[in-house]
């Protein structure tokens, strides 16, 4: 069990702000609590001596409780929960708002909160928390209308209204919960703290969450990966549109982040991402009840055709397949289906068929070790008995251990059938696509207890002459750098073409002398952005024009923007583009998830075709090499219609030393090598910009 | 007995004029030196219960420790008004030359060194026969140009002012010069000028604390409410507008320094990019729209103020650049960076005389806090003059 496990499973509660007045937290609190909580329950508040029969005390220290509940008003929160830090309780949830969430007054209070927990190591929840549950010891420490039913979800959320609106849902819908917390404004403790509690906790099956914004992203993936060896998570995390995020911004003040990041670092930390609410639970109900598929290959079994096609649709959009049965299969089928019936997958057993002969195609299917889940899909007939049907699905279920999904479709008729799979942990869907999400979701689960997590390379580098040259910034107006800070990549081992940045005709002219072969020149400005729309780059000149170029460049550049600073020219070894691929590699420091790596194809198709994937750095060799098999263009790396395969091991190692070095730099904010062009004999960074923060040097 | 005048004159408008002047009037100080000020136009107006002045003199009164009668120190108040009864004749131009005169007489009794302000530009006052060299020529001063330098065409204004000033024309001084700019400067320009015979007797980097406005002045000046405070003494010196995704607005915030973003309070998506960049200095928030607590106990966390302004983000963005235009940044801490800038950068013993200089070496033995700003280097420019 891990340390908050006591949170959860108190002794001693006491309640400070205990009150009887109609209409109060104080007093929704206590009704809550007096309902099912098996511990002790004292009530605090000093103008009382009792509390609904129970004896008040007048102060949080005399209630020799292990866990406090603050609902006082915001003004003597802090100071009660002094006080309970001073008695040695070492558990408090603060309900209380009027902190962070209500502007500079509620902060400066929400940081001496923080103080007090810290100096007296209180487990700390909330403030402006509706609670917590946990249903084995019937604890309902929160002012919602509902208590949870007991069961084997633990369930986080960063709305407590939220919350509310789930627990009456999923009483309804026979949905428990082991336990539930109301992260409120996570002062202290956060999301990472309670997936880790949960990882541990042997009662908790599933962890779900709605979550707005991750506090520290590079310990959630930390924790997320260990606890998702065994426990799947699965979350919400709203704020997906522009729209979305601007709205989770003004409810908890944080930046929305990327969705690119949220998406690279869940996928990276083994969580599961629902996109709505139904897909929530529609993942966690199966993930909480059925087995894990040996493989993806799905059988449906109908006795409506229109259907299976649907479903077989539904497979299609999956990461699931539709499985190829074996002979053993396939014969049996022959002999007990009728001829006008499909032996094929999704197999048609004919509208007639009665419950006999859907029991032994079940039986069939989920004896084939071809087949890793069935799919069992009606509608209903007169000879069919639904409830006769799910008493057989279930049955066979648990025989064969595979994952079963339902669709009975209908209304009425199914209400009774749908209670029975229900009981034994198989949803049952009107449509198919949900049956098949579910699935989905085991199988992803699978393949992320399976995940080996390597460390990422070391490589050997110069960090010292990268740290002056990002330095460099401290003394211009902007924070940007560009080709003029190629010598960073330089120090990191990512090759660059030969080249010097130069401010003069005659340097330029030696430089280019020194290079084998015609030279690229290109106006240095931090003040000029695109260089080939005002003509600021030259391709292909000899070494006898290299002084006139130097000059049209420069005279071109103060034409087009007089007050452009330029810092000179920069002559560089030829590229050959052709027999290359322009690629892009950069990051962009996420503020939740710190550095997200980006790879895809480069040059100017970058906005265009945003053929483009992410990670959260620092990434493994593997991980890197996963970047550069994801994008669309992947086949063009390796060689498509008769092309040359391109180094694709140096643009993996080009990610990875990148990796290395922003994680090496917190002050780098940005950096776009673009291109990076790899060729057949290698890759090289042709052009470079970043955006430093000086203050992080 | 009063036995020196200085007339700052300037160029173009904001270029750090009263900072210059005052400082030198501070330097002079030091020096042992009685200093007076006057500003004979006073340009820079606030509306003062009714009353118009200009902001200059009242500082000077302040920073200089000076009793004089504002009227006296400022007696041609140049407003619109003004100069409309001008343009209709109701001024005598002869009239306000003798007035002019008449104060700095008064004011300059019992100094050593007057310090007179100039216009916005050298030729403020024309209508009325005093242009800065008019003035220069009525009092008796010396002229020191105060002069910025982006490219070599800047020297054209130079050479004109120069030529009106005539003799007059002690020097020039280049204020506010970009890295970018002072090695052209150095190299081409100033020898270019000396060749003229017009002396250049320093050359003053732009440093960005002189440059920026401080945000508790920016929201004084934009009358903006401050919904959180966070580090009122950090400067802004440019201005963004957040009108984008909040992930594109983070990207571009990150890449300025010593920047305000302007946005709507209704977008907090872009205010919590603009909490997250670290060159973002203060948020304007415009339309009358107050963003929510959470946004707000953000900001606090972060220590970046909030000002709410009132008017909608174009009409803001437009006073606030003006604001960082005219460089509002006036304040004793300001003068006292100038008077460091001018004792590195520019010749003080040329500026202020040869009496500053003997003084110097007196005060260096009794005044401490003169030893503590002018130290070594006071005794390496007197090594460089023998």
């Amino acid at each position: 069990m891990g340390e908050l496990s006591a949170l959860f499973a108190p002794e001693r509660i006491a309640v400070v702000g205990a009150t009887e007045r109609e209409g109060s937290v104080g007093r929704a609190i206590m009704q809550n609590l007096l309902d099912a909580f098996e511990g002790e329950v004292v009530p605090v508040n000093p103008s009382k001596s009792a509390v609904f029969d129970l004896p008040a005390v007048d102060g949080v220290g005399d209630a020799d409780a292990d866990l406090a509940v603050v609902v006082v008003p915001p003004d003597i929160a802090v100071d009660v929960v002094r006080e309970a830090g001073e008695a040695g309780i070492d558990r408090v949830v603060v309900i209380t708002a009027g902190f962070g969430e209500t502007g500079s007054e509620g902060a400066t209070r929400e940081a001496e909160l923080i103080e007090v927990a810290e100096a007296y190591d209180i487990d700390l929840v909330g403030p402006n928390s509706l609670g917590i549950m946990s249903t084995p010891v019937g604890m309902n420490a929160t002012f919602g209308p509902e208590n949870a039913q007991s069961g084997r979800m633990s369930f986080m959320s960063q709305s407590g209204a939220f919350i509310t609106a789930v627990l009456d849902w999923a009483n309804a819908e026979g949905i428990g919960f082991k336990d539930v917390v109301s992260l409120g404004n996570k002062a202290v403790l956060d999301e990472s703290d309670f997936v880790e509690e949960w990882g541990d906790d042997p009662e908790t099956d599933v962890i779900i969450g709605y979550l707005e914004g991750i506090d520290d992203g590079q310990e959630f993936i930390a924790t997320a990966r260990k606890v998702t060896r065994e426990t799947p998570i699965v979350l919400v995390k709203s704020g997906r549109t522009d729209a979305g995020a601007q709205a989770a911004s003004s409810h908890t003040g944080t930046i929305a982040g990327s969705d690119a990041a949220y998406e690279a670092g869940l996928e990276q930390a083994g969580v599961i991402r629902a996109e709505s609410v139904q897909e929530l639970f529609d993942a966690a109900r199966v993930l909480e009840n059925q087995p894990l598929p040996e493989s993806d290959d799905v059988a449906v079994i109908t006795n409506a055709g229109g259907p299976g096609v649907m479903s077989t649709d539904a497979i299609g959009d999956s990461r699931l397949s539709m499985a190829s049965f074996s002979d053993e299969t396939l014969d049996a089928f022959s002999e007990s289906l009728p001829a006008e019936g499909n032996i094929y997958n999704p197999v048609d057993i004919v509208g007639d068929a009665d419950n006999e002969r859907f029991r032994d195609a079940l039986d069939v299917a989920l004896g084939d070790e071809n087949v890793g889940s069935v799919i069992v899909l009606s509608c209903p007939t007169a000879v069919l008995d639904y409830g006769q049907l799910a008493e057989d699905t279930v049955e066979l279920q648990e025989e064969y251990g595979k994952p079963v999904a339902a669709c009975f479709m209908g209304g009425n008729r199914v209400a009774p059938a749908a209670e029975i799979l229900s009981e034994a942990g198989i949803p049952n869907y009107f449509d198919p696509a949900r049956a098949v999400l579910g699935l989905d979701a085991l199988s992803r689960f699978r393949d992320i207890t399976e995940r080996e997590y390597e460390s990422p390379t070391t490589f050997d580098v110069d960090r010292e002459r990268a740290g002056e040259i990002l330095s460099s910034v401290e003394g211009r107006t902007d924070t940007r750098l560009g080709v003029e800070a190629m010598g960073l990549l330089d120090a990191y081992g990512i090759p660059t073409p030969d080249g010097e940045i130069v401010d003069s005709p005659a340097d330029a002219r030696e430089v280019a002398a020194g290079i084998t072969g015609d030279v690229v020149m290109k106006i240095v400005s931090p003040d000029i952005l695109h260089k080939s729309d005002i003509g600021g780059v030259k391709v292909g000149v000899a070494d006898a024009d290299v002084e006139d170029a130097y000059e049209d460049l420069v005279s071109r550049a103060r034409n087009y923007q007089p007050d452009a600073t330029i810092i000179g020219v920069q002559v560089q070894e030829m590229v050959d583009l052709d027999s290359g691929v322009e690629t892009i590699v950069g990051m962009n420091r996420d503020p939740q998830f710190g550095p997200l790596l980006l790879f895809g194809l480069g040059g100017i198709f970058v906005e265009t075709l945003e053929d483009t994937t992410f990670r959260v750095a620092p990434v493994s060799e593997s991980e890197a090499e996963a970047m550069t098999r994801e994008i669309d263009a992947a086949p063009l790396l390796r060689g498509a219609r008769g092309r040359d395969p391109a180094d694709v091991a140096g643009v993996v190692e080009t990610i990875q030393r990148l990796s290395q070095l922003v994680t090496d730099f917190p002050a780098i904010l940005e950096l776009d090598i673009n291109p990076l062009v790899a060729t057949p004999d290698g890759v090289e960074a042709v052009d470079v910009r970043l955006t430093v923060d000086p203050d992080e040097l | 007995m009063h036995n020196d005048t200085i007339l700052v004159a300037s160029i173009e408008d904001s270029t750090g004029k009263t900072a210059v002047t005052l400082a030198l009037g501070r330097l002079a100080q030091e020096r042992g030196l009685r200093v007076g000020y006057m500003k004979p136009k006073g340009t820079r107006l606030q509306s003062n219960v009714g009353k118009t002045l200009d902001e200059d003199p009242m500082l000077a009164r302040e920073l200089l420790g000076l009793e004089s009668e504002m009227h006296q120190m400022e007696p041609i108040v140049y407003s619109p008004t003004f100069v409309k009864g001008v343009l209709r004749g109701q001024e005598n131009a002869d009239e306000l030359g003798e007035i002019v005169e008449t104060q700095f007489a008064e004011l300059a009794a019992d100094t050593d060194l007057m310090l007179v302000e100039g216009g916005g530009t050298w030729t403020t006052g024309g209508m009325v026969d005093l242009t800065d060299a008019d003035i220069a020529e009525r009092l008796d001063a010396g002229v020191l140009l105060v002069a910025n330098y982006e490219r070599a065409n800047d020297l054209d204004d130079v050479a004109a002012a120069a030529a009106a000033f005539g003799d007059r024309l002690a020097g020039v001084l280049f204020n506010g010069v970009t890295d970018a700019a002072f090695d052209e400067l150095e190299s081409e320009a100033v020898p270019f000028l000396e060749d003229r015979g017009v002396p250049v007797l320093g050359v003053v980097p732009r440093e960005r604390d002189l440059a920026g406005v401080r945000v508790g002045d920016l929201a004084s000046e934009l009358g903006a409410e401050v919904v959180n405070e966070g580090d009122s003494e950090s400067y802004v010196e440019r201005f963004l507008v957040g009108a984008m995704s909040g992930d594109a607005a983070l990207r571009y915030f990150r890449r300025t320094k010593n920047a305000a973003v302007i946005t709507g309070g209704d977008r907090s998506e872009i205010i919590t990019a603009a909490l997250e960049a670290p060159g973002v200095t203060a948020i304007i928030l415009t339309g009358g729209h107050r963003p929510t607590g959470a946004i707000l106990g953000k900001a606090k966390k972060r220590g970046v103020p909030i000002l709410l302004a009132t008017g909608d983000t174009l009409s803001v963005v437009d006073r606030a650049e003006a604001i960082v235009n005219t460089g509002r940044a006036r304040d004793e801490e300001t003068i006292s960076r100038m008077q460091h800038l001018l004792h590195d950068h520019a010749d003080v013993d040329a500026i202020l005389g040869d009496g500053g200089d003997r003084d110097e070496q007196d005060s260096d033995e009794d005044d401490g806090k003169a030893v503590d700003e002018s130290d070594g280097d006071a005794g390496e420019r007197n090594r460089d003059d023998s």
